[in-house]
């Protein structure tokens, strides 16, 4: 052993960065993707395909480039914000245009059916989306929210180009005190996988449970 | 006796497209009207227009005296009088057939859960869906269940008028009769309802009028035997001769 195992807690310790940059990252992106998807759905055509087209060219900016361009790019305009922060909000930008997606095609897949039949009982147009649409969207959504959440959780990692000190970086750093790779990487990989895949067990249950109601997940 | 429903001068575009060319009849309570007519014929059409799921551009319906189609009428409050039974059942999904039957009891009339249960469950059991059942949800059921379900939803409402569009047509052969026999029941209950279909036997059996409909119009109408077995007009005829050709032992 070289040392390695003294610096195991240093980056640990990166653990929280990890979980706070991925988590608060995600859940914005949830509440900014569900908004784009209920504009996108509800609202009238010019303003929904305008939406859409912002969802694409979210999907399509690497993660890496809005880091870098919050980080080092917002200061010119005067916005300076520190090196959490500004991946907060590059994931939160990317990760919400594949949310859009995900929620949109979750109330899409609802159908015509289920909303005629919730009139015909004589619920109004905002209980049928209450009592029959959202909760149906919600858990065809629901698997895929999970998967999105190890992908952006993976992701986080590259927060390193911006210096945060999340678990990916501290491992980088240990590694160098070291001088061995391999140790702190396949200690970071444990880790990522011992989050990541008991999400991916729940996601996949959730799915087969759904199929089983004939609520086809998206 | 009482008139629960008056359709009088439908009209509906499609586009330039005429689909009810001026479609008028009444409904008395405890009628089982059954309309028959070759696809296209605009049934599913006046069906939606009754329920209020499509505006016509012309013409009125009276529902019990009052003008549904007037402006400013409240549509849910409408279709809680009028039960719909669709082609595809349409039951929610996400609920269990219990659940199904008592939501609109809940969230539409306002009824407490235990009262909700006292009447889904009597609805439930007079469409013969047993206890065992009723914890499932509706991709665990067969297609008649689903139906007799989507039934029990129907009247669990207490509406005043039942709309079926093609109730049996996604249905295999062998369930077909366990939900033409609940519909046949309704109608001895003297449940007021309106029923488009193909099911001539069923027609002739519990119809009190048989309707026969054809690009947009009414061209017949009149008792079941008439209509199905001594058709006057020449389009009706044709229909019937072929009917005849599909569902005749003999
Ligand atoms: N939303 C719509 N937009 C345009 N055309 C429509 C629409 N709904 C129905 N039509 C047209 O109106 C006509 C009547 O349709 P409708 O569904 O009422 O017929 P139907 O008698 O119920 O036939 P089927 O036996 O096939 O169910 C058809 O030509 C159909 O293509
Ligand atoms: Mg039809």
């Amino acid at each position: 052993m070289n040392g390695f195992l003294t610096y195991v807690p240093v980056i640990l310790m990166g653990v929280w960065n990890t979980l706070i940059l991925s988590t608060a990252g995600f859940l914005l992106a949830t509440l900014l993707g569900l908004l784009m998807a209920f504009i996108e759905v509800f609202s009238p055509k010019p303003i929904s395909i305008t939406v859409d087209w912002v969802t694409r060219v979210l999907r399509g900016v690497p993660l890496l480039l809005a880091l870098l361009l919050v980080f080092y790019g917002l200061p010119r305009v005067g916005i300076a914000l520190p090196n959490i922060a500004s991946a907060i909000i590059g994931i939160t930008i990317v990760d919400s245009g594949y949310q859009a997606q995900l929620f949109r095609g979750a109330i899409e897949g609802v159908g015509e059916r289920q909303l005629e039949a919730a009139y015909s009982i004589g619920l109004s147009k905002w209980a049928a989306f209450r009592y029959i649409i959202a909760p149906q969207a919600f858990r065809a959504a629901l698997p895929g929210w999970l998967n999105e959440f190890t992908i952006v959780l993976k992701d986080s990692s590259i927060a390193y180009a911006i210096g945060v000190t999340e678990l990916f970086t501290q491992a980088v750093h240990v590694a160098q005190v070291v001088l061995d790779y391999l140790q702190p990487l396949i200690l970071v990989s444990i880790v990522y996988f011992s989050i990541c895949y008991p999400l991916s067990i729940i996601s996949e249950r959730a799915r087969r449970k759904l199929l089983a109601m004939g609520v086809a997940a998206v | 006796m009482k008139v629960v429903l008056e359709v009088s001068n439908l009209w509906k575009f499609f586009g330039k497209s005429p689909v009810l060319r001026g479609v008028s009849f009444s409904v008395r309570e405890g009628e089982a009207k059954v309309i028959l007519g070759p696809s296209g014929a605009g049934k599913s059409t006046l069906l939606r227009c009754i329920n209020l799921l499509i505006k016509p551009d012309r013409g009125s319906i009276i529902l019990d005296g009052e003008e549904v189609t007037a402006p400013g009428v409240n549509v849910a409050r409408v279709r809680s009088k009028i039960g719909f039974v669709f082609q595809h059942f349409n039951l929610f999904n996400h609920l269990t057939a219990l659940e199904n039957v008592m939501l609109g009891l809940i969230k539409v009339k306002g009824m407490n859960r235990d009262d909700a249960f006292k009447v889904a469950r009597e609805s439930l059991l007079s469409v013969g869906i047993s206890e065992d059942l009723w914890s499932k949800y509706p991709a665990q059921l067969s297609g008649g269940q689903q139906q007799r379900v989507a039934i029990a939803r129907a009247i669990a409402m207490s509406p005043r008028l039942v709309l079926f569009d093609e109730p049996t047509s996604a249905l295999d052969p062998e369930l077909i009769w366990e939900v033409l026999r609940v519909m046949e029941k309704m109608s001895k209950e003297r449940m007021t309802m309106i029923v488009v279909t193909h099911e001539l036997g069923f027609a002739m059996k519990v119809a009190d009028e048989v309707v026969f409909m054809d690009s947009g119009a009414i061209v017949e109408r009149g008792p079941p035997e008439e209509v199905i077995l001594r058709p006057r007009n020449e389009r009706v005829r044709r229909f019937m001769e072929r009917m005849q050709y599909v569902y005749s032992l003999k």
